[in-house]
C-alpha cells in the first residue's frame, strides 16, 4: 500500500470504543449479563418496526433509509430474559453498578462527570433493539489520554445497553437473540486528535488497558469493540462500524486515507470531463435471449433490467480505490441496501455471460458514448427501480467528492457502505426512566494494569513476563481475590496463566471452567487437601463434567486422597520393585525413581512429600 | 434566554454547546448538545451565553403546515370513523414533566399511522383528549353521541382510540347504550406510540379492518401475542386489561375471543357467533341515560364495615365478593338495611373465572335472603357499569342484572369456546 504523508493529507480519525460491563444484572432490569446459545431459547416472537420523529419533530435519515425495507424481526428469547427485553414491560432504574463502573472510566480517562445524566433514546430500527431505539445516557465529557504523539481528548462517555446479537437471516427479515440485549456497555469517544494510523492503534491500546484495569469489563470476543471515524482535508468524514480486532485498527484507517484519496481523484478526472449522470431507465429488450445466468433468471422470473448512462466515466467505475474494490464496488453497496443482489457495469463487460454485442446493444439503448460507462441492474422490477435510482445517486455524489457514510468493516480490512451518518434527530428523551446525578466522589481510583504488572513483581515475586500476563490476562480480578484470600501467588498465576493454556492446547474444553472452579482448586492446594501436581488433571476433569464441586471431582478422581502411610506404601512399592537399582545406585537412584513414583500416585501426592518418603525409603535399603 | 435557543453554557471547567430545552426542575437547565444528548446542568454553578435565538420551536407548532391530511375519497372504499379520546395510541412526550401525554386529533392519527391509508375513507373526530384512568362516565355519554352521530351521518364502521387502563369499561358503557348496525371497534396501545415498536400501527389497521367487517358489535382490538401477528376481538363487555404492559394484556375472561384479525393477510375470522351486520336490521338507538350514584367495593378479609356506611344511600351497589359470591357473614345485616333503604345490592365475584352462584352455602343463601341480586358470570368492572345503565333504562333492575343485554353475561359455562 502507498504510505501517504498523512500530515499533508490533512489526516483526522476519532475512535469509539465500546465494551462490555461485566455486572451482575443488565442496564434497565434484573436479569443476569449471561450470553446463551439459541438452542437455549424457550420462546420466540416477530414484530415490526416504524420510524418516529424526534422531540424536536425531526425524523433521521438513517432511520428513515433502514425502514424502507420492510423487515419483520424474530427475537429468541431465554429463562435468562424477562418482559423488559421484550420491550413488553417499562425499564427498570438505571443499574447502580454500572454507573458505578463508568465513573470509575470517567476517572481513568480523566473525565468530568455531567450534572445531571439524561437517559436518551438513539433511534435504531434494524431491529437489534426491540423497542425500536437504543437507551444512552451521557454521563462524562472532556477527558484526555497521553499517546507518543501527544494527547487525544476524550469527548464523551456514555453508558448504554448493548443491542441484541444477530442470529441469522430469515426468509422475512432477520432473527436476533435477547440474551445480549440490555447488558450495559460503555461507549468512549475520542476528539479527531488522532493524526496517524499508528496513533490510532496506540490510543485504542491505551483506551483498552484503562478499561481492564477497573477489572469490571466483559473479557472475550465480541466483548470490545471499535468504530474508527477517519476524514481527509479534501474527502469526508466517514464512521467505520464494527473493526474486529484492534490490531487492524491502523490498516483501517490507511485503507480509509486510500479510498478517500483514490474518490477525490476520481471526482477530479470527472470534473476535467464533465461528467454527468443520466436517466435511468428500462433496457429489459437487450438482454431478452442473454445467455448470462443472473440477468436471464432474472427476466425468467418477471423481473426487468434497468440502466442508467454516466457520461464521462468510462473507466473510472472499474477503477481500484481498495484492495480489489472500486468505484463501481460502491455503486453495488448502494444497490444492495435497496435489495438486489448487486450491479454490472461496462468497465467489467463482456463478462459474466454478458456478449459484446449485448454491450453494443446497451450503450446504444442508452446512447452511450465511448468515453461513458453504463451501470445496470438485474432484479424484480420494483427492486431493479428503486437500485438503479440508489446506483444513480451515489455516482452523482462521486461528482462532488466523498460522501459522508457509515461503513462496515470488511474481514479483509477494507469497508462497505452501510448507511447515511446519523444524526442528532435520532436522539430523543427517554421518559420511563429518571434521570440520575453521578457522584464521582464515592468512587475508587483503580490502580492501572501498568502498575499492577509492577506490583506483582515487588510483592508476589512473579517473574516480569507471568506477572504482565496476569494483570492484563481475564482472570486478573480472579487472581486478585484468591490472593487476598491468602491462596499461593506464584501458584495462583502459574494456573490461570500456565495451567490453562497447557490444557487448551490438549483441547480440554477450559471454556466450562468458571471462576468457582478456579477459586475452589486453589483453595483445595492451599487447604493441603490437593498437591500441586494434582491441580491440571483436577481442572481438567471439571471441564469435562462442570456441575461437580472441585471437592467432588477430587474425590471421584482419587486426586488429593493420599495420606502419608499411602505414599509411603506405594513409594516402599516403588523401591522394591527396583530393588537391584537402588542397592547399586543408592541415591544415585533418585530422580531416576522420583518419576516412577510421582506415576505411580498419579498426581495423588504431593512432590514435597513424595520426595521425603522415597529418600527415607532408598537410605531403608542402601 | 427561552427553550429553543441555541446557548452555550460554561461551567466551572467545561463548556455545553446545544438547544436549551425546557427542564422539568427549577435547580437545573437541560441542554440538547450536538450530538443530540440531553444533559442536565446545576443553575447556580452556570453561566449562560445565548448564541442565537429560537432556533427550534419548542411547542411542537412545527408540524403544521406539513402536508399528509389531504386525504382524498375514494368511492371504493367503506367509511370508517376514527374517534379520539386521548391515551396512548395518540400520545407524545411532554417536555415539562418529561412524561408521555395525548396531544393528537384523529387526523395526527392518520399522519402517526401512515399504514392507514387506502384501508377506507376516513372521518376524524376528537372527542376527549385524556388519559383513560382521567375517564368519567359523562365522557361515555359524549361518546356515544359520537358514535351515533358518525354512524347517522353515513360511517360503515367506528374506530374508537383509547387509553387502556379503562376502555373495558368505555367499550361496555357503549354495549349498553347503543343498538348499533355497525361495527364499533375500540383500540390503543399498551407500548407509547413515540416508539419505532409500540403496537399502535398493528392495532389501528386491525381495528380499522374489523371496523369494515360484518360484526356489529362494540369490540376490543387488541394484539392476542406478543407478535405482531395477529390481533385479537374481544366482546366489550367480556373484556378486561389483565397485564400492567405486555401488548396482549386484554384478555376475554371465560371464553374465547369472539374473533381476530391477521396483520398480514388483513382477514378477519370469528371463532363464535356474533351479531352480523344487517342481519337482524337493527336499527342505530341510543340510550345514554346513566345512573351516576353507583359504587363498586371489593370485599377483602379484615375489611372496615364502615365501608358500606359509605355506600349507603346509594342507588346502586356491586360487591366484588370472595369465591362463589361471598363476605364476611357479620357484614350481612348491615347489606340487608342498605337493600331495605333502597340501595340495589349485586354480587360479583373477584374470582373473574365463574359464576356467582349464592345457593350453595350458608352464607351465600343467608345474602339472597338479604335481597342480593346474583350478576352470573358478569365481570365485576361490567357489572358496574351495567347497574349505571340498567336504574335508569330497565323495567326491572334485578331481573335484567340476571339477564344478559349485551353478551355480558353468559348462559352456559365453556370457557374453551
Amino acid at each position: 500500500m502507498t504510505e501517504y504523508d498523512y500530515d499533508e493529507l490533512g489526516l483526522v480519525a476519532g475512535l469509539e470504543i465500546h465494551q462490555q460491563l461485566d455486572t451482575a444484572t443488565k442496564l434497565f432490569c434484573q436479569c443476569p449479563t449471561d450470553l446463551r446459545e439459541p438452542e437455549e431459547s424457550t420462546r420466540r416472537f416477530t414484530r415490526y418496526l416504524h420510524p418516529t420523529r424526534s422531540e424536536l419533530g425531526e425524523i433521521d435519515d438513517a432511520a428513515l433509509e433502514e425502514s424502507k425495507v420492510d423487515r419483520e424481526f424474530e427475537y429468541l428469547a431465554y429463562d435468562s430474559t424477562c418482559l423488559v427485553e421484550e420491550d413488553d414491560e417499562p425499564p427498570h432504574e438505571l443499574d447502580d453498578e454500572a454507573l458505578e463502573t463508568t465513573l470509575e472510566i470517567a476517572q481513568l480517562l480523566e473525565m468530568r462527570p455531567v450534572d445531571r445524566a439524561h437517559v436518551m433514546r438513539k433511534l435504531v430500527v434494524d431491529g437489534s433493539n426491540t423497542s425500536g431505539f437504543q437507551r444512552s445516557t451521557l454521563i462524562a465529557t472532556d477527558g484526555e489520554i497521553e499517546t507518543s504523539e501527544g494527547a487525544v481528548g476524550i469527548e464523551d462517555l456514555l453508558l448504554e445497553e448493548e443491542s441484541a446479537q444477530r442470529v441469522a437471516e430469515t426468509d422475512d427479515g432477520v432473527r436476533y437473540s435477547l440474551d445480549r440485549l440490555g447488558i450495559p456497555l460503555v461507549e468512549i469517544g475520542t476528539s479527531p486528535d488522532i493524526s496517524t494510523p499508528e496513533q490510532a492503534l496506540e490510543a485504542a491500546e491505551r483506551i483498552g488497558m484503562l478499561l481492564r484495569s477497573t477489572g469490571k469489563v466483559k473479557r472475550g470476543l465480541g466483548t470490545i469493540r471499535q468504530d474508527v471515524n477517519v476524514s481527509i482535508a479534501e474527502g469526508a468524514r466517514v464512521e467505520i462500524k464494527g473493526v474486529q480486532s484492534l490490531d487492524d485498527i491502523d490498516d483501517i484507517v490507511r485503507t480509509e486515507v486510500a479510498r478517500q484519496v483514490e474518490l477525490v481523484e476520481i471526482t477530479d478526472e470527472l470534473a476535467e470531463r464533465e461528467a454527468v449522470v443520466g436517466e435511468s431507465r428500462d433496457v429489459t429488450d437487450v438482454f431478452e435471449d442473454t445467455d448470462s445466468g443472473v440477468i436471464g433468471g432474472a427476466l425468467r422470473s418477471g423481473g426487468s433490467v434497468t440502466a442508467v448512462l454516466l457520461e464521462g466515466f468510462d473507466g473510472l467505475v472499474g477503477r481500484e480505490i481498495a484492495p480489489d474494490r472500486r468505484l463501481g464496488t460502491e455503486l453495488s453497496d448502494h444497490a444492495k441496501r435497496h435489495g438486489a443482489g448487486g450491479i454490472f457495469h461496462t468497465d467489467e463487460l463482456p463478462a459474466y455471460g454478458v456478449t459484446d454485442e449485448e454491450v453494443a446493444d446497451l450503450r446504444e439503448a442508452v446512447g452511450a458514448d465511448p468515453e461513458d460507462a453504463v451501470a445496470i441492474v438485474a432484479d424484480d422490477t420494483a427492486t431493479a427501480e428503486s437500485a438503479i435510482e440508489a446506483v444513480a445517486e451515489r455516482a452523482a455524489t462521486a461528482l462532488e467528492g466523498v460522501p459522508e457514510e457509515t461503513r462496515g468493516a470488511n474481514d479483509d480490512g477494507t469497508t462497505r457502505y452501510l448507511r447515511p451518518l446519523p444524526g442528532a434527530a435520532r436522539m430523543y428523551p427517554e421518559t420511563d426512566v429518571p434521570p440520575v446525578e453521578p457522584d464521582p466522589s464515592e468512587v475508587p481510583e483503580p490502580e492501572l494494569l501498568t502498575e499492577k504488572v509492577e506490583r506483582y513483581q515487588e510483592e508476589y515475586d512473579l517473574g516480569a513476563g507471568l506477572a504482565e500476563q496476569v494483570a492484563y490476562g481475564q482472570h486478573m480480578p480472579l487472581f486478585e481475590d484468591v490472593v487476598a484470600d491468602g491462596v499461593d501467588p506464584t501458584l495462583t498465576a502459574s494456573t490461570l496463566e500456565s495451567t490453562l493454556t497447557e490444557l487448551r492446547r490438549d483441547d480440554v474444553p477450559v471454556e466450562n471452567l468458571e471462576d468457582e472452579h478456579l477459586r475452589g482448586v486453589l483453595e483445595l492446594v492451599e487447604d493441603g487437601d490437593l498437591p500441586n501436581e494434582g491441580v491440571g488433571d483436577l481442572l481438567a476433569s471439571l471441564a469435562e463434567e462442570p456441575d461437580r464441586t472441585p471437592e467432588e471431582a477430587a474425590e471421584e478422581e482419587g486426586l488429593g486422597g493420599a495420606d502419608e502411610a499411602e505414599v509411603r506404601e506405594a513409594v516402599a512399592e516403588v523401591v522394591e520393585r527396583n530393588e537391584a537399582q537402588v542397592e547399586e545406585e543408592g541415591m544415585q537412584a533418585f530422580s531416576g525413581l522420583m518419576g516412577e513414583c510421582m506415576g505411580a500416585l498419579r498426581g495423588k501426592a504431593d512432590g514435597d512429600l513424595v520426595s521425603r518418603l522415597l529418600r527415607e525409603e532408598i537410605q531403608k535399603r542402601a | 434566554m427561552n427553550p429553543g435557543d441555541r446557548v452555550r453554557v460554561d461551567r466551572a471547567d467545561r463548556s455545553y454547546e446545544g438547544v436549551l430545552l425546557p427542564s422539568s426542575t427549577d435547580e437545573q437547565f437541560v441542554v440538547k448538545l450536538e450530538g443530540g444528548y440531553n444533559v442536565g446542568v446545576d443553575r447556580e454553578a452556570a453561566a449562560v451565553e445565548v448564541l442565537e435565538e429560537d432556533v427550534y420551536d419548542i411547542d411542537g407548532s412545527a408540524d403544521e403546515g406539513e402536508d399528509g391530511s389531504t386525504v382524498e375519497f375514494d368511492e371504493e372504499l367503506p367509511t370508517i370513523a376514527l374517534i379520539s379520546t386521548g391515551g396512548t395510541i395518540a400520545s407524545t412526550v411532554d417536555y415539562r414533566t418529561g412524561a408521555v401525554t395525548a396531544q393528537f386529533d384523529a387526523e395526527d392519527v392518520l399522519r402517526a399511522v401512515p399504514d392507514l391509508a387506502g384501508r377506507a375513507n376516513y372521518r376524524g373526530r376528537v372527542v376527549a383528549n385524556i388519559l383513560s384512568e382521567n375517564m368519567e362516565p359523562p365522557i361515555w355519554q359524549d361518546l356515544a353521541e359520537a358514535v351515533r352521530e358518525e354512524i347517522e351521518a353515513g360511517a360503515d364502521g367506528v374506530v374508537v382510540m383509547h387509553g387502556t387502563d379503562t376502555m373495558q369499561y368505555s367499550a361496555s358503557a357503549l354495549a349498553f347504550m347503543l343498538e348499533t348496525p355497525v361495527p364499533v371497534v375500540f383500540t390503543g396501545s399498551q407500548r407509547s406510540a413515540d416508539r419505532p415498536s409500540s403496537d399502535n400501527v398493528m392495532n389501528a389497521v386491525c381495528a380499522v379492518e374489523a371496523a369494515k367487517s360484518d360484526c356489529a358489535e362494540v369490540l376490543v382490538c387488541m394484539h392476542a401475542s406478543e407478535s405482531d401477528d395477529v390481533c385479537a376481538l374481544h366482546r366489550g363487555t367480556r373484556v378486561r386489561k389483565n397485564h400492567t404492559s405486555r401488548r396482549d394484556a386484554f384478555e376475554t375472561v371465560g371464553a374465547e375471543p369472539l374473533g381476530e384479525v391477521d396483520y398480514d393477510s388483513e382477514a378477519v375470522t370469528f371463532g363464535r357467533e356474533y351479531q352480523q351486520r344487517g342481519e337482524s336490521e337493527v336499527d342505530l338507538e341510543l340510550e345514554p341515560a346513566l345512573e351516576d350514584d353507583v359504587e363498586l367495593l371489593k370485599f377483602t378479609p379484615g375489611m372496615d364495615p364502615a365501608f358500606l356506611d359509605v355506600a349507603a344511600g346509594s342507588e346502586g351497589l356491586v360487591l366484588e365478593g370472595t369465591g362463589l359470591g361471598h363476605v364476611h357473614t357479620d357484614l350481612i345485616p348491615r347489606i340487608e338495611e342498605l337493600i331495605a333503604d333502597g340501595t340495589t345490592v349485586v354480587m360479583t365475584s373477584q374470582c373473574l373465572e365463574g359464576r356467582v352462584c349464592d345457593r350453595v352455602y350458608d352464607t351465600g343463601r343467608d345474602l339472597l335472603e338479604a335481597g342480593v341480586i346474583e350478576a352470573g358470570d358478569t365481570l365485576p368492572g361490567t357489572a358496574k357499569v351495567k347497574l349505571m345503565w340498567t336504574l335508569e333504562n330497565a323495567d326491572s333492575v334485578p331481573e335484567a342484572m340476571e339477564t344478559s343485554l349485551a353478551g355480558e353475561l353468559q348462559a352456559r359455562s365453556t370457557p374453551w369456546n
